[in-house]
This record gives structure tokens, C-alpha cells and sequence, in this order.
């Protein structure tokens, strides 16, 4: 018995067949992009599933994303997620099924939820965030100080970027007129290599790390731009741990990138970049001008307080020299005062004593007891008191009042 | 001891001094005059100190 053999052509038509009546509908399929092209106005895209723990692929699958489709869902796509289609992204495609004798199988692509997209891109986020946390450095940028004269800046940004123009513009028209020095260090700001790229110039920058006070990394551009390459674990890490503050002004207006998470400062463009510097080293400036007029004033005010007092003393003193010099005269005048009397009182005392002396003196006078009858007897012109002291033949005088008697003692 | 070395303060106190002992009759009568003397020199020294410091501060005062 014969088997029937078949043509390529009416073979693969039965596949064909198989597939329209087996899987008639749409259907909504999560894969991640493996590859990733435009052609033609087409999109060709290579789908791919991976184990969750080995990372190998268990199922792979072309798509196709025809003109007409693809000229409405890409914009769509790129608004709403804020970047391109591209290798290694996590979609949800809404596909048939199509087998073509010739051109063999491929799931055609009428419809791409970008929301997915973006819960998947979060969740990396979420999962880079997490890892810079549990490796402790996610805040180590904001533990570094900006030096207080911050004008050294090494910048990184694409070399002729209109976003680095309006920085180095801005900082050297600023109002009052403070000096930056800027260094550029050129390094590719879009796309995948953003990461090796920006990696390899810090490195560079590291090298001569005493030469500069702070990082700037900027870039200009508009709402729809990739900012995807800001948002790797590598550059996260390097510039968390860079030692110099690290300012972003990355341009964007939609979710800050973990670039921005983890840098020292962020601002939304590179104008406002040059701005944050301006503004710091003004509020620098401002301290010393502040420190100044401090000065001044403490100084002027304490002279102006001296010189009151001077001048309070000032009007003290005549007063208080006369009246220093009035009370000593005053002094010497209670002193003067007090000499003749007390010269006087002594004097008067004496006087007294002398006068009580002389009438004691008077009391004693012998011409009272004369007077009263009383009389003396002398010998050789001395009182005679005893009998015994006498001789016969002793020539003896008696004083009476009014006169005296001689007589010889005969017994 | 010169008279215009004597310090007006010193001078002061002699002088306080003697009419202290005047008025407590610490004095004997034979150095009365002499102390009175001396009292009265004192009172001349001192009123001449104030009477020119007088003159030297209303200069000074003046000046201004």
C-alpha cells in the first residue's frame, strides 16, 4: 500500500487550515521582545519567553506588526511609555494567528498595551531601587555636602547637546557675576550605551577627582525621550558611590529617573542645573555679605554705646572734681575749727586746776592760825614741834598775829 | 622731709591726728605750741594743694 504523498504546498495549506480552525480569534500574549526591527514601515519582532529561574527560553515566536497597524500603535506605544520598542522590553501584544505556505508562521500584532510596559519597567525600577537600598546606597549621594564655593563643575553630556549649551549659556550670564569653571566630559546620552558610556567617564572624572567641587550629568530634550538608560543598577551604583555630589538635570517631565533618585540634587533641566549652582553660591555669597554688615553693626554699635559713656562721664566729672574738691575743703576747715577749741578747752582746764591749786595753797597760809589765836614757836628759824629739842639757854622766837616775841629757854 | 613732697593724703592724716590728740588732751602742754605750729603748716599745705589742683582742674575743664 502506497502512502499518497503530498506537496510541500499542499501540506503546509493543511497546516494552514489547521491553524485558521484551531485559533480563529485574537489573543492577548505576554512576551518579552528578543529582537526588534522597522522595515519597510513594518515592525519585525522575534518574541521570546524565558524560565523564571534558569533565564533559558521555553518558547520563542515571530511577530509582525504590518504598516498600518504599526503606524498607529508606535506613536501611541512611545507616548505613553516614554521610549521605543526595543530588545529586552516586556509587552502584551494582541496577535492572530498566521501561517503562510511560503513564508512559514508568525503571530501578526493588530494591537500593543503599552500600560503593561510600564508596570513591567516599574517593577525593574522597583527591583533596582530595592537592591541599591539593600546594598546601603541609595542615600550616600545626599550624605555628601555641596563645598560651600561650589564653581568647579565637571559635566557630563553629549558633546554638542543644545541642553549643555543652555548650561554653560546660563552659568556665565549669571546676574552677579560669579566665576564657574566647567569642564565638559563627552559621553553618549541616549540609547543602551548611556550606561558603559557614562560609567567609563566617571572614571575619568575619578582620576582627577581633586580637580573639580561637584558632577553635573545633563541632557536636554524633549517630552518623548529615552531616559530608559538612566535607569540601570551599574550606573545607579556608580554614581551612589561617586564622591563628588552628583546634580542631574536630565530633561524630562514624566517620572524622575533612578538617576534623579539617587543623585545629590535633581532638577528638570540643565538650566535649572546652572540655576542650583548659581543659587548656591549666591546663598554662599550671601552669608558673607550678611557676616559683613553683622560686623559693622555690632562694631558701630558698640562704639556709639562707648562713647555715651564717655560722654555721661564726661558731664560727671567737672561736678564731681569740684565737689571732691569742695568736701576736702570743707574738711579742712572742720579740722581747722576744731584746734582752737580744743587748744582752749585744754588751756581753760589748766587754768582751772591752777586756780583750784592756789586756793588749797591758801588754806595752808600760817597767818590764819596766827589769827585765830594760835601762836609758833621757831628756833634758828625752824618750827618747834618738841620740848626736848630745845635747851636751856636756847634763844627762842614766838610768832603771835601782830608780832613777835624773843625769850631764852630757862628749863 | 620737703613740705611739697608731703602728700596731701599725709598731710591729712597728721593733721587729723593732732586735733585728735588735742581733743583728748593726749597732748602735754609743752608741745602744744609746737603741734599747734605744725597743725597750722598743714592746713596751709593742704589748703594750697587743693586751692592749685582747684585752678589746675577748672584749666583742664575749660579746655574742652
Amino acid at each position: 500500500m502506497n502512502t499518497p504523498h503530498y506537496t510541500l504546498l499542499q501540506l503546509n495549506g493543511l497546516l494552514r487550515e489547521a491553524i485558521d480552525t484551531a485559533l480563529p480569534d485574537e489573543y492577548w500574549v505576554e512576551a518579552e521582545l528578543s529582537e526588534c526591527r522597522e522595515n519597510g514601515g513594518h515592525c519585525y519582532m522575534e518574541l521570546i519567553e524565558k524560565d523564571e529561574h534558569s533565564n533559558t527560553p521555553v518558547a520563542r515566536a515571530s511577530a509582525k506588526c504590518w504598516r498600518q497597524t504599526w503606524t498607529m500603535v508606535k506613536p501611541y506605544f512611545e507616548r505613553v511609555t516614554g521610549q521605543p520598542l526595543r530588545t529586552g522590553m516586556k509587552v502584551l501584544l494582541q496577535v492572530y494567528a498566521q501561517y503562510h505556505e511560503a513564508y512559514g508562521f508568525s503571530w501578526i500584532v493588530s494591537d500593543i498595551d503599552p500600560t503593561y510596559t510600564i508596570g513591567d519597567m516599574a517593577r525593574k525600577r522597583q527591583e533596582i531601587i530595592q537592591q541599591l537600598k539593600e546594598e546601603g546606597v541609595f542615600d550616600l549621594q545626599r550624605e555628601l555636602r555641596l563645598p560651600t564655593f561650589c564653581k568647579r563643575i565637571a559635566v557630563i553630556s553629549a558633546q554638542n547637546a543644545a541642553g549643555y549649551g543652555d548650561f554653560c549659556r546660563q552659568l556665565e550670564d549669571n546676574e552677579y557675576g560669579f566665576r564657574f569653571e566647567v569642564t565638559l566630559f563627552p559621553a553618549v546620552m541616549q540609547g543602551e550605551q548611556v550606561e558603559s558610556s557614562v560609567i567609563s567617564v566617571l572614571n575619568s572624572i575619578y582620576e582627577r577627582i581633586d580637580d573639580f567641587d561637584a558632577v553635573c550629568i545633563l541632557r536636554g530634550g524633549g517630552a518623548t525621550a529615552d531616559l530608559s538608560g538612566f535607569d540601570t543598577l551599574a550606573l545607579a551604583e556608580n554614581v551612589a558611590q561617586f564622591p563628588l555630589p552628583a546634580i542631574t538635570g536630565i530633561g524630562h517631565d514624566r517620572d524622575e529617573s533612578i538617576l534623579d533618585m539617587i543623585a545629590h540634587t535633581k532638577v528638570k533641566t540643565p538650566t535649572a542645573a546652572a540655576a542650583f549652582l548659581i543659587d548656591h553660591m549666591f546663598r554662599t555669597w550671601k552669608r558673607i555679605i550678611d557676616a559683613e554688615a553683622y560686623i559693622s553693626q555690632h562694631v558701630n554699635e558698640r562704639i556709639r554705646f562707648q562713647q555715651q559713656r564717655i560722654s555721661q562721664l564726661a558731664t560727671l566729672i567737672p561736678t564731681l572734681a569740684l565737689r571732691v574738691l569742695s568736701d576736702s575743703n570743707h574738711r579742712i576747715e572742720l579740722l581747722q575749727n576744731r584746734l582752737p577749741i580744743a587748744i582752749e578747752r585744754r588751756l581753760t582746764n589748766q587754768k582751772h586746776r591752777l586756780e583750784r591749786l592756789s586756793i588749797l595753797l591758801q588754806s595752808f597760809d600760817p597767818q590764819l592760825l596766827l589769827a585765830r589765836g594760835y601762836s609758833i614757836t621757831l628756833h634758828n628759824g625752824r618750827a618747834v614741834r618738841n620740848p626736848n629739842d630745845l635747851h636751856p639757854g636756847d634763844e627762842i622766837e614766838t610768832r603771835l598775829e601782830k608780832g613777835t616775841i624773843k625769850s631764852v629757854v630757862k628749863r | 622731709m620737703n613740705e611739697e613732697d608731703v602728700k596731701y593724703e599725709e598731710a591729712l592724716a597728721q593733721l587729723e591726728s593732732i586735733v585728735r590728740k588735742m581733743e583728748n588732751d593726749e597732748l602735754d602742754i609743752d608741745q602744744m605750741s609746737v603741734q599747734l605750729k605744725r597743725a597750722q603748716e598743714l592746713i596751709k599745705l593742704c589748703k594750697d594743694k587743693l586751692t592749685k589742683t582747684d585752678e589746675e582742674i577748672k584749666k583742664i575743664l575749660a579746655e574742652k
